[in-house]
């Protein structure tokens, strides 16, 4: 019982970082239908910032999250202008894994340039740091800040898409952009703003999540298929899917650790294989024609 | 694509065997150059061979089919396991080492193919990579058979044709390698000259007309696969046999990456084209990457980039129209 | 196309320069990790290397002895081997060294005879590499002769039921069966031996594991460099470090490139390893000092730094034996049963194995002036051969 209980917390946490990274992936998958292998790229670049921003500049974790969200946010500017544009809703997903694999390799020459090639320690508040005590185990105290920060990313996203302005023409461009765009819907300020939610969720996520997934010279390039493959599971544009494939991937993961811990993420992609051949479009995701 | 066609098979018309003979020269006259140009640098050409071969087993797939695939490199690194454990195992001979390659690698090719060819789109991609990892997963995993992260090593296959040895300066493995590689690229032309070739890149093109047409989709594309999976296979064995080594890099999601990227550097849908592709990859790769590897991935970035912006259609889009042109004044004086 | 012709005709003009060796410059290709999460331990080979170059001069007997570099990134056994036939074919090294991680040293090895190259290994630690040629000569450590002493030590402190977490490859497995034979032949109980994929981030399903056994103690070993991390933090943060649960490991995972990083959650750890930075001796005082002025900043030194000032004084003297020939074999036999006074104590090329014998020291890590360092606690294992090679 206790180590079910211990698998359970373990997934838990895993899956809200790997929740807290895809979701941004899977809003712009559904929306400009662009298979964005860079996302990791940005999530990289956050965590870097973050990184650099808490040892050379000195400031808090909490600054630091925000300088690194709005840091990528910044940096993904020019990318959208002349790069993403280009590929929305371009029907050729080849043309679009190679344009963002180009952007990946790049971004991660950039950045190792930058900041030097070794691993990015995120020093965490003292608040956050040390083991916390569940009753049937001690767990670090930060993934239990994961874990809020998942439910809260969860809770706010519902509510923006359900419940606001921006929500509704989010939804409406996504079901018939030709359509929202003739009703007077400037769907390209709807695109803009999808892009920086989903790089600012991205980079919010590297920096969090940055105790499981640690910040380093091929973080980019290592987990570029692991946020595909969530959305792809959970089903492009979807909140619920994207936590529900989490969930699921982060469960077989971390069960797959404590049962055959030699067999790495072979039940990972196990799982993966076996959820795509049966739901193609995702546990939750529409069809596109 | 038509334009391109078209003159292919007006030559081929003509005279049957002189194309194939003007592309053999070619390649005899490119290999001799490469043998006593580069003496020293033989081990290297023979892997810029074998990457060739995974990048025309890609082309196929890809170029051919419009399948896009993320995880092509478990083709060659799962046949350069099957080759590695089978000379560990004590069979030496090249020859046979060379079949184990091409059957295990047409094996994978049509497993994976038949799974991953029912998709199109977004769970396409993702079910490739994920057939590519766990591939990558069970290399790791299967100690016994494969070395798990050590890797295999030390294998020494026997002498080609009992005469000549795999020595260190690689030029058995160079002259070994160049030779099937000319085969092979003949035999892939008829193949995608084929009316079965030919059908594959009228799917890949619209679809639906196809299937109007009467043609079934499936079973064409895990053929492809079969195929493109043996020269995989027949690329992955070379490189066993030269090196002596199979690692887990062989079957990388980063290998996979890359020859990608080579195939659209050169142009998919063209077999030339993925040979150019290979060629100027792995020749900067070879100069630059040696320098430091960080601006190395900055300039394949960017390089893929604008690629992609400005010439969709790789390297040999703009060559062929520049031969094309050249042919028809030509013909006009 | 004019790059592609642009860079065949660099090729052509490398070709060209690379021409035979003139007689009197020796070529040595050091194989280590110059880029990537490991740069730091490749920047020791280098900076190892020159401090010895700096101290000895560039001459042996009228040859002058240039050392060629190549970047091995990371455990790619395919690339390594193309790298060493690179330098022996067209650089026309007469010595190799170098090589961090133990399966590129396995793809190295066959080389060696047809090539009359030598090898000099300034890291890999699995024991069986010494074996694979007869060319090898080894002078930084292995895992047995590392963790003998460590369950020696283990017993000696009261451990009775220990867990042993390594990494999933060649040193990790050597590792487990060094400390699993020693400790039960000691009378102690191994409770759980769990082998983890190289590419490990996330420590904390282990940590659960390794408490579900009942585990007083933990010994572990990773290779330096990024996981050993995330592995100090998934100890104390799963609460194993408050239970009272020691942690025990050859010096690997307390580099000192690597503590700054880990931080205070390292306090205490013991370790068993060949070399400490802190080590007090006058040789190793002069060693750091030279190290300083060829570019080691503070934190930069590490135990690749060691074994490659000590690998360039073996192969200074075999190029003094051989008088700059190319004689593998008697270049072997000259360094065999060498001795000398390193900066890590004294030390010996043993015979039989090629194999470096050396003092192994039991060290804790401890803060001194707001540094992190490991602290040689006076209990020396002296003269240790590699006890997996030895008892054959």
């Amino acid at each position: 019982m206790g180590l079910v209980l211990s698998i359970l917390t373990d997934a838990l946490a895993y899956g809200m970082v790997l929740f807290i990274i895809s979701i941004g992936l899977s809003i712009m998958m559904g929306l400009m239908r662009v298979v964005n292998l860079a996302h990791g790229a940005f999530a990289m670049i956050g965590g870097y910032l973050a990184s650099y921003a808490m040892r050379n500049l000195g400031v808090d974790y909490g600054v630091a999250i925000l300088i690194a969200v709005l840091g990528a946010i910044a940096a993904s500017v020019p990318f959208e202008l002349l790069l993403y544009r280009r590929i929305y809703r371009n029907a050729d997903p080849l043309i679009q894994v190679l344009m963002t694999i180009g952007i990946t390799f790049f971004i991660i020459g950039i950045v190792n340039f930058v900041f030097g090639p070794t691993v990015k320690s995120i020093p965490l508040p003292a608040a956050l740091n040390g083991p916390a005590d569940l009753g049937f185990r001690m767990i670090p105290t930060h993934r239990l800040f994961v874990i809020a920060c998942g439910v809260v990313t969860a809770l706010g996203l519902w509510w923006l898409v359900e419940k606001t302005e921006f929500g509704i023409r989010l939804r409406a461009a996504v079901d018939n952009s030709g359509m929202a765009d003739a009703l007077g819907i400037r769907t390209e300020i709807v695109y803009g703003a999808t892009f920086a939610l989903a790089i600012g969720l991205g980079a919010f996520g590297g920096v969090v999540g940055a105790e499981i997934l640690p910040i380093e010279p091929f973080y980019a390039l290592r987990y570029m298929v692991t946020f595909l493959v969530v959305v792809s599971v959970g089903g492009a544009g979807s909140i619920l899917g994207a936590l529900s494939a989490s969930m699921l991937l982060g469960l077989a993961d971390t069960t797959g650790k404590y049962l055959a811990p030699e067999f790495g993420e072979f039940f990972f992609y196990l799982a993966v294989i076996v959820t795509v051949v049966l739901f193609p479009h995702g546990l939750l995701g529409k069809a596109h024609a | 694509m038509t334009e391109l066609v078209l003159p292919h098979h007006a030559a081929g018309r003509r005279i049957p065997l002189i194309g194939e003979a003007a592309i053999a020269l070619a390649f005899a006259a490119a290999g001799a150059l490469g043998y006593f140009l580069f003496p020293d640098d033989l081990a290297f050409l023979t892997r810029l061979i074998g990457i060739a071969f995974l990048v025309l087993s890609l082309d196929l797939v890809t170029g051919y089919c419009g399948i896009a695939t993320l995880g092509h490199a478990a083709l060659f690194g799962g046949a350069a396991y099957a080759v590695g454990a089978a000379c560990i195992r004590g069979i030496s001979d090249p020859f046979a080492l060379l079949a184990i390659g091409l059957c295990s690698g047409a094996v994978l090719g049509l497993v994976s193919g038949a799974l991953i060819s029912r998709f199109r789109g977004l769970p396409q991609l993702v079910l490739s990579i994920a057939i590519g990892q766990l591939v990558a997963g069970l290399a790791n995993k299967l100690q016994w058979l494969t070395g798990g992260s050590d890797g295999l090593s030390g294998l020494e296959p026997g002498k080609v044709f009992g005469v000549f040895g795999f020595d260190m300066y690689s030029r058995t493995a160079f002259l070994l390698s160049f030779t099937v590689l000319a085969i092979t690229f003949l035999l892939l032309r008829r193949v995608v000259n084929s009316p079965f070739g030919l059908m594959c890149r009228g799917i890949k093109d619209d679809s639906l007309r196809a299937r109007m047409m009467g043609a079934s989709i499936y079973p064409r594309f895990v053929i492809m696969y079969g195929i493109a999976g043996a020269v995989a296979g027949l690329g992955g064995a070379l490189t066993a046999m030269s090196t002596g080594v199979v690692g887990l890099d062989s079957v990388s999601f980063e290998r996979s990456a890359e020859v990608l990227v080579m195939l659209v550097l050169g142009g998919a849908g063209h077999l030339w084209g993925a040979l150019i592709g290979s060629v100027i990859f792995m020749l900067f790769e070879h100069i630059v990457a040696a320098a430091n590897p960080f601006h190395w991935m900055t300039l394949v970035g960017l390089l893929l980039i604008l690629i992609v912006v400005f010439a969709p259609r790789g390297l040999i889009g703009p060559l062929t129209a520049l031969c094309a042109r050249l042919f028809s004044r030509e013909k006009k004086t | 196309m004019t790059k592609m012709s642009r860079s065949i005709l660099s090729l052509a003009m490398m070709a060209a320069m690379a021409g035979p060796a003139s007689a009197d410059v020796i070529k040595v290709g050091v194989i280590g990790t110059f880029s990537g999460p490991y740069a730091l331990f490749g920047k020791n080979f280098k900076m190892g290397i020159d401090t010895w170059v700096a101290q000895n001069g560039n001459k042996v007997g009228g040859h002058t002895v240039e050392f060629v570099y190549k970047d091995e990134e990371g455990p790619n056994p395919a690339k390594s081997k193309a790298l060493a036939q690179e330098l022996i074919v067209k650089d026309k090294v007469q010595y190799l060294a170098g090589i961090y991680f133990t399966p590129n040293a396995m793809a190295v090895a066959p080389l060696l005879e047809e090539s009359k190259t030598p090898l000099i290994v300034m890291n890999a630690a699995t024991s069986s590499i010494v074996e694979k040629s007869p060319y090898i000569v080894r002078t930084s450590f292995t895992m047995w002769q590392n963790t003998v002493p460590a369950a020696k030590t283990a017993i000696k402190n009261g451990a009775k039921k220990v867990a042993i977490a390594v990494s999933d490859y060649g040193p990790g497995i050597d590792a487990e069966a060094a400390f699993k034979k020693t400790f039960e032949a000691e009378g102690g109980a191994v409770v759980e031996a769990i082998r983890i994929p190289l590419n490990t981030t996330d420590f904390s399903p282990i940590m659960q594991k390794i408490q579900a056994a009942g585990a007083d103690t933990i010994f572990c070993f990773l290779p330096s460099g990024p996981p050993t991390i995330g592995f100090f933090k998934a100890y104390v943060d799963n609460g194993l470090k408050a239970a009272g649960v020691k942690l025990m490991s050859t010096g690997d995972i307390v580099t000192e490139i690597d503590l700054p990083s880990i931080g205070d959650s390292s306090l205490g750890v013991l370790s068993t390893y060949h070399y400490a930075v802190s080590h007090q001796s006058p040789e190793n005082k002069s060693f750091l000092e030279a190290m300083a002025k060829v570019g080691a900043g503070p934190d930069e030194v590490a135990m690749t730094g060691i074994a490659a000032y000590d690998g360039a004084r073996v192969i200074y003297k075999m190029i003094e034996a051989t008088n700059g020939q190319r004689d593998p074999a008697k270049a072997v036999d000259s360094v065999k049963g060498m001795n000398w006074v390193s900066p890590r104590g004294t030390v010996s090329i043993d015979p039989e194995t090629r194999h470096i014998r050396q003092n192994v020291y039991l060290r804790v890590v401890e803060k001194v002036d707001g540094k992190l360092v490991n602290k040689e606690t006076g209990a020396v294992f002296s003269d240790q051969p590699d006890w997996a090679l030895s008892k054959r």
